[in-house]
């Protein structure tokens, strides 16, 4: 039996919690549960920034991942909400 | 009035080609902060470096592509460009405006933004240059809800899908781009909104093997259009051609001093594979040695003409220079028919099964080309459930051993790495 949505999505949290650096990509959560499918770490990530626990940041090519009170505006604020 | 001075910007309006200068100065006339982007590139051109700053959080609720963030480095000096972010708005297939949708737009875009426009960027999006963060959100609102747009794809996302003009004006569309566009576009929403993969992804389809939209060169997944029989010949206007009346090439060369139509020079021999020769005043095709690359039918389209078993080939992994240098795609599947009426199912099977194993096995910020030639092309043939054929075939083979795996050989066998390992260290 493999983990829950809900478990995948805590997993992916605590990854962006406590990687070194604040901006992650998708696969670096990929590694949060490997029996599931790259397409619904995906998914599951997206709907963690619908919900506000992480946030899209994109350099214009790449996009990456990040909890918003990990990462610094561009705008000049520490930890955006 | 200029509000900063800009000798060396200035020296670009000396030609007698266009400029961007005098555009935004122009521009600034309207809108002051267009000035602030001379000063600051003047100030480039001077540093010789770069005062942009990109990337960074700004975007529109629930999306995660379509704006790219753009700030400056000395926004002190050049606030009207303190925030200069892009937007990629998703354009119409084939770029068929009305001039009511074009008003609307740019009308929209001066309420918002700078009012500078790069129609079209290389992807095929309209671009928007300069939209302060504060903006993005009402300019969204305002281009889904009034003119019925949307953004395109941006970072890590399914890239806004481009096509050639197709069946609404070419007589060469072996089949209907823009609907293939379209419905790809609609199918694949999610993927365009929000990131999806370790890096960006391009589908881009063309009617023809004159490939409009360079999609061989320029996107991850090219849908060129093809046919599987024979070219079609009209032997009387062949004739006419040979007498002279009609010109060559549509007429793209009258005025020239080009000297009369001569078929053996300007159409046989310059066929690729050598597979046109005339019997008498008759022109012959060997038909299995034609690469579709569509020279006799361009320079006689009265006279010959795509044959009518068409669809499209597929072509997987060409990129820009970004790490590995350009490539052009690799020809993956020769035919494929490309239909609506199974709402392009076969194709998206195709474009599931390239991603499926890409989200997988790709690396950050490797586009798919790249992952192809980092396992090989073999490997990458299997992994689509295809079998090899020749035209996979770059060149004759330079390695001189050959692997079998245990499902090729008849009765299979079994190895024991471990237990070899014992007898022979590595």
């Amino acid at each position: 039996m493999g983990m829950s949505d809900e478990e995948i999505q805590a997993k992916i949290i605590e990854k962006a919690i406590k990687a070194p650096k604040p901006q992650l990509y998708i696969k670096d959560f990929y590694k949060c549960d490997p029996d599931t499918k790259p397409r619904k770490i995906k998914n599951l990530a997206n709907d963690l920034v619908k919900k506000g626990e992480l946030m899209f940041w994109s350099s214009g090519s790449t996009t990456m991942y990040a909890r918003p009170d990990r990462i610094k505006d561009e705008e000049g604020d520490e930890g955006v909400n | 009035m200029a509000k900063h001075d800009t000798p060396l910007l200035d020296e670009l309006e000396n030609g007698p080609w266009p400029s961007f200068v005098t555009d935004i100065k122009r521009q600034a006339e309207k809108n002051p902060d267009c000035w602030d982007i001379l000063g600051q590139v003047e100030l480039s051109y001077k540093d010789k470096i770069t005062h942009w700053k990109h990337g960074g959080i700004v975007g529109v609720f629930g999306y995660g592509g379509g704006i790219v963030g753009r700030y400056s480095d000395v926004p002190a000096q050049f606030p009207g460009v303190e925030h200069f972010h892009t937007v990629r708005v998703n354009q119409p297939a084939s770029k068929y405006y009305s001039t009511e949708n074009l008003r609307a737009l740019m009308n929209l875009w001066d309420k918002h933004g700078s009012g500078m426009t790069n129609m079209h960027g290389s992807t095929g999006d309209i671009i928007l240059l300069g939209c302060r963060t504060e903006a993005l959100e009402p300019f969204f609102y305002d281009l889904t809800h009034d003119i019925g747009q949307d953004l395109g794809g941006s970072g890590s996302n399914l890239r806004t899908p481009a096509n050639c003009l197709g069946q609404s004006r070419c007589e060469w569309a072996c089949y209907d781009t823009e609907e293939a566009c379209h419905h790809l576009t609609m199918h694949y929403q999610d993927e365009i909104h929000r990131p999806a993969f370790p890096y960006k992804f391009k589908f881009k389809f063309s009617g023809c093997p004159n490939d409009c939209v360079a999609a061989l060169a320029r996107s991850d997944f090219a849908v060129i259009g093809t046919w599987r029989d024979d070219i079609r010949i009209d032997q009387a206007v062949v004739k006419e051609y040979i007498a002279g009346k009609h010109p060559a090439n549509g007429g793209s060369y009258i005025g020239g001093d080009w000297g009369a139509f001569d078929i053996e020079k300007e159409v046989i021999d310059l066929c690729p594979t050598e597979c046109m020769w005339m019997e008498g005043d008759e022109l012959k095709i060997d038909n299995a040695e034609c690469t579709r690359c569509m020279h006799c039918i361009n320079v006689m389209p009265r006279a010959l003409r795509p044959g009518v078993d068409q669809g499209a080939s597929i072509c997987m992994g060409a990129k820009a220079p970004i790490l590995d240098g350009a490539q052009f795609a690799t020809l993956i599947i020769p035919f494929i028919k490309v239909s609506a009426e199974n709402e392009f199912e076969n194709v998206i099977d195709i474009i599931e099964n390239v991603w499926d194993w890409w989200m997988e096995v790709g690396k950050n910020r490797e586009r798919v080309g790249e992952t192809m030639q980092r396992v090989g092309l073999p490997t990458f043939i299997k992994v689509m459930g295809l079998e090899p054929i020749p035209q996979h075939v770059k060149e004759p083979r330079s390695n001189p051993y050959v692997f079998w795996s245990d499902e090729e050989v008849p009765g299979g066998f079994e190895r024991d790495v471990d237990e070899f390992r014992k007898r022979h260290a590595a």
